[in-house]
């Protein structure tokens, strides 16, 4: 018990030494250095004003801009410094007299929405220019307590020719805000909202530069405490190729749909359209509320980037994949022959060819060549829908193709699973049929048609779309048999010199591909071309998609022809 | 009648000097809050006045415990530190508030287990190191253990915070319990040795830079040092008299980050200045002295190292967050018992307390018999 009472005594003098430590302390800070501390107190402005990062800019693969940033003024101020309705009145009159537009109530809604913290500087008046701003700034009458602020303005010197790729910036919102928390966002910041801008926020942003001030009671800056400069953010050079770029968004301009072109090697994206196109300058400004909803609300749906976002089924540019799938699982070889009468009869149905009078007997090159549905009904039924789901996981059907773009469809890979999922019925062997011609249930996304014509190019590899290098990925071999292969090549080459893909072969390069036509419900026929050249050593994929083009043959094979054409003639 | 006189008898014979400091700051703190709160959205009046009912339901409360005693509450110890550990596990299931998962709600009820767990950890060590007293290595790792297993659940919260608070109780009591001086050299030496370690691998970002800056403000003082310094400005101008209640700027402009929680003291000290401190510091010295008294005429060892605990766990908090406004100890986000706002913080203190004051009653009875 002594040791008890000991230790506890020891304890009163400990609780005693340190109140000491504690009232020296206080006297230091309180009385010996008082009065710096009252002073600082007294005209204790410490403010924190944040430059914005020029953001990384953005070019095509020839270095032509496709993002630049431009100087504007910004009037910034703290919320302390208009917390009355006179105040906000006064700078609306000042505002008002210079010819710009911004009422006290629009003042004020500005302020409650940035109020993060008082000592925290927000923007009260974006957009001005340099002659605006110098005009406000000699008012005798301006606020001294608010101050411009250069900001840069982004703007998009390719506009609606790329910007569903490169998309657009704008204010972050609260949303945003939240959960990038830990990311060092705050109120007002421009943020990627979609495409490139978005998808490589984080090399693009920079980091923002920020200033103490130690300001007196009317707000002048009195000394600068601390300074770290803004960094400008990353610039990104995208593997596009305007040229080729602009001549897809012109060979759309009557369609609706989607028509891109790609390296089979790399996955590096040359053209990425995707028609009707949209202007990204406005809505990086900041658009008003009914331009928004009339973008948003157009029944041709501007913003949705077919070229990755548009689901449609292959139609007959499926063949290709259905003969790979076939000839690997020996169901079928090269000699195998079909007869097509022009329908097959299969259970109490009747499915028809395409051509109501047949086309005869067809091994499979004939049969992609003349694109007989017939031949690949049978081809289908033979191989069976468990091996063709098998197939097409291997090629990564129904899953996103990875292309460094927000916003990307993963199509369907359907199947009897999926089925009995979303229909509750069984997979019937009519199912499969259909399927064997890529109608039905399957859908897919332009670009991952390209992908798998792509693996078919380069002897059965599966790129990784991108369009910019950061996004590349290393090819995965998908192990397909180059015999096989060859016979499956020789089929795409027929189509295009013999074949019902002529029309995509008549602008000097050697095409190899196959064309599609998709069956609409809502009105005419999507029409479909998927071919890579030149066919012997093939370097390009291209892909065209367009909705009610009826055949595939007569509008999308040109489209790719051209396409191809330019890309291997510059 | 018999329950207004054996209570003004109790009252009698427990330390009022103790029980009047605490009440003391107590009401001052209920002010305090008002004039710190005002600054915000003119919310002074509603959190003075919720403070103001915590301390009436903490003062009841307090008396309740005098009276049952803490003969009986030592009786239920060890099921009360399991039922905590319960607490403290299901909070881990509840979901975050500004990061950590410190709030236990039942119904439109919430509260933080944590405060309460300072209790039990208090009464389960006071009752096993009396019956294992911590002398040789074997007992020693006992009582470690059952140090132990609450910092780990509050540390997964993640509050470090709480997790520093039972440590330095929990070190308190080993010291009062007479735990050999080697064993204690070893303990500090392996907590010395952990502060790199800690603050490598287990430290957040945010609780690296609060030590950084409290090695040097001016480092960041857009970021983790602008609390420090806001504080310090608004302690140190306040003088030797202060600016008087309600006119204190640092707070009512918002240069404070709460104001009514962690750095409620650097509003008392803008309002109070140096005097009204010394008048606070030798409120909270003559407590936590009254409490190390009750322990040395106690004649139980329980009682004993019991009162080395609640001594412990105020002065900790009380110096560190003193400290902290004035810069001499890390931001730990630790209330200022008796003045933080709080209901939780509140009501666990004044638990304590009657424990305490149930102690100085047997003391005295135990005199009285001789």
């Amino acid at each position: 018990m002594e040791i008890l009472d000991s230790r506890l005594k020891l304890f009163l003098w400990l609780t005693g030494l340190s109140s000491l430590i504690l009232v020296t302390g206080l006297c230091f800070c309180q009385i010996l250095q008082g009065d710096k501390y009252v002073s600082l107190a007294h005209s204790n402005r410490l403010r924190m004003i944040r430059f914005p990062a020029p953001r990384g800019e953005i070019f095509d693969r020839n270095g032509v801009p496709l993002a630049v940033n431009d100087n504007t003024f910004s009037i910034m101020g703290y919320p302390l410094d208009l917390n009355t309705p006179e105040k906000l009145e006064h700078l609306s009159k000042i505002l008002m007299r210079h010819g710009i537009p911004f009422t006290s109530s629009d003042i004020a809604r500005t302020v409650k929405q940035q109020r993060l913290a008082p000592y925290r500087v927000m923007r009260i008046v974006p957009n001005l220019t340099m002659t605006q701003m110098a005009e406000l700034v000699a008012d005798y009458d301006f606020p001294r307590e608010l101050f411009p602020l250069s900001v840069w303005r982004r703007t998009y010197p390719a506009g609606p020719t790329a910007a569903n790729i490169i998309g657009y910036v704008g204010e972050i919102s609260e949303t945003e805000l939240k959960a990038r928390s830990d990311e060092g966002y705050t109120g007002g910041d421009l943020i990627g909202k979609s495409g490139i801008e978005r998808s490589y926020e984080a090399v693009l942003r920079g980091s923002p530069g920020q200033e103490a001030l130690e300001v007196d009671a009317r707000g002048r800056k009195v000394r600068t405490l601390d300074a770290n400069q803004a960094v400008k953010g990353e610039d990104l050079h995208l593997t596009l190729d305007m040229g080729a770029q602009k001549l897809a968004v012109e060979l759309l301009k009557n369609w609706k749909g989607a028509l891109l072109a790609m390296d089979v090697h790399t996955g590096a994206v040359l053209a990425l359209a995707s028609s009707p196109v949209y202007d990204n300058n406005p809505l990086a400004w900041g658009v008003s509320g009914r331009e928004w909803n009339s973008i948003m609300n157009d029944p041709d749906r501007p913003m949705l980037d077919r070229a990755i976002a548009g689901v449609y089924p292959p139609a007959s540019t499926f063949k290709a994949f259905m003969s790979i799938a076939s000839l690997e699982e020996n169901t079928i070889n090269q000699n195998t022959i079909f007869s097509c009468r022009g329908g097959l009869r299969f259970g109490s149905h009747l499915f028809k060819c395409w051509r109501h009078s047949g086309h005869g007997a067809l091994n499979v090159i004939g049969g992609l060549q003349h694109s007989c549905d017939v031949f690949f009904y049978q081809a289908g039924l033979k191989t069976g829908i468990e091996k063709l789901i098998k197939w097409g996981r291997k090629f990564h059907l129904g899953e996103p193709t990875g292309i460094d773009l927000p916003g990307e469809s993963g199509g369907n890979i359907a199947g009897p699973e999926w089925k009995m999922r979303r229909f509750n019925s069984v997979w019937a062997g009519g199912d499969t049929v259909n399927y064997s011609i890529g109608q039905g249930y399957m859908l897919m996304t332009p670009i991952q048609i390209a992908r798998v014509y792509a693996a078919i190019a380069n002897g059965g590899k599966m790129v990784t779309p991108h369009l910019c290098v950061k996004g590349y990925r290393t090819p995965e071999n998908i192990g397909l048999n180059p015999a096989k292969l060859e016979i499956v090549r020789r089929g795409l080459e027929a189509v295009v010199t013999r074949g019902t893909g002529a029309r995509a072969g008549r602008f000097g390069v050697q095409v190899a591909g196959k064309t599609g036509t998709a069956q609409n419900s809502h009105g005419d026929d999507h029409a479909l071309f998927a071919g890579y050249a030149p066919a012997d050593n093939p370097r390009y994929v291209a892909v065209a998609v367009i909705e009610g083009g009826k055949h595939g043959s007569s509008v999308a094979g040109p489209l790719v022809g051209q396409l191809l054409a330019h890309l291997l003639s510059h | 009648m018999g329950f207004w006189n054996s209570l003004r008898e109790d009252l009698t014979l427990t330390d009022r000097v103790m029980l009047l400091c605490a009440v003391t700051l107590s009401v001052w703190g209920v002010f305090c809050i008002y004039s710190a709160a005002a600054g915000g959205a003119g919310k002074g009046f509603d959190y003075a006045f919720r403070q103001a009912v915590w301390l009436l339901v903490s003062i009841i409360v307090m008396i309740t415990i005098m009276r049952i005693g803490h003969n009986a509450l030592l009786e239920g110890a060890y099921p009360l530190y399991g039922l905590m550990l319960l607490f403290l596990a299901l909070t881990l299931l509840t979901p975050k508030v500004k990061g950590a998962q410190s709030w236990f709600g039942v119904g439109g009820f919430r509260f933080q287990p944590s405060e309460f767990a300072k209790i039990s950890i208090i009464l389960m060590m006071s009752k096993f190191m009396s019956r294992y007293p911590p002398l040789d290595l074997k007992t020693f790792m006992m009582c470690l253990g059952v140090i132990l297993l609450p910092v780990v659940l509050v540390l997964i919260q993640p509050d470090a915070g709480s997790a520093l608070v039972y440590l330095v109780i929990s070190f308190g009591m080993l010291i009062a319990a007479g735990t050999p001086l080697k064993y204690l050299a070893g303990l500090v030496g392996l907590g010395v040795g952990a502060v790199p370690l800690m603050f490598f691998f287990f430290l957040k970002d945010y609780q690296k830079n609060r030590i950084l800056v409290f090695i040097d403000p001016m480092r960041d003082p857009l970021g983790a040092g602008y609390n420090v310094i806001q504080s310090r400005i608004a302690v140190g101008s306040g003088g030797w008299t202060g600016k008087g209640f309600m006119m204190g700027t640092q707070s009512k402009l918002k240069f404070l980050p709460e104001p009514h929680t962690d750095f409620i003291f650097s509003v008392f000290s803008e309002e109070f200045g140096f005097i009204g401190n010394i008048i606070l510091l030798v409120l909270f010295t003559l407590l936590i002295v009254r409490v190390i008294l009750s322990g040395i005429r106690s004649k139980d060892r329980r009682s004993k190292i019991l009162s080395a605990g609640v001594a412990s766990w105020l002065w900790f908090q009380m110096f560190e967050s003193v400290g902290m406004s004035i810069g001499i100890t890390p931001v730990t986000g630790l209330p200022l018992p008796f003045l933080s706002y709080g209901g939780s913080s509140l009501l666990a203190t004044f638990i304590a307390l009657g424990l305490v004051a149930s102690i100085c009653i047997e003391g005295a009875n135990s005199r009285h018999d001789f």
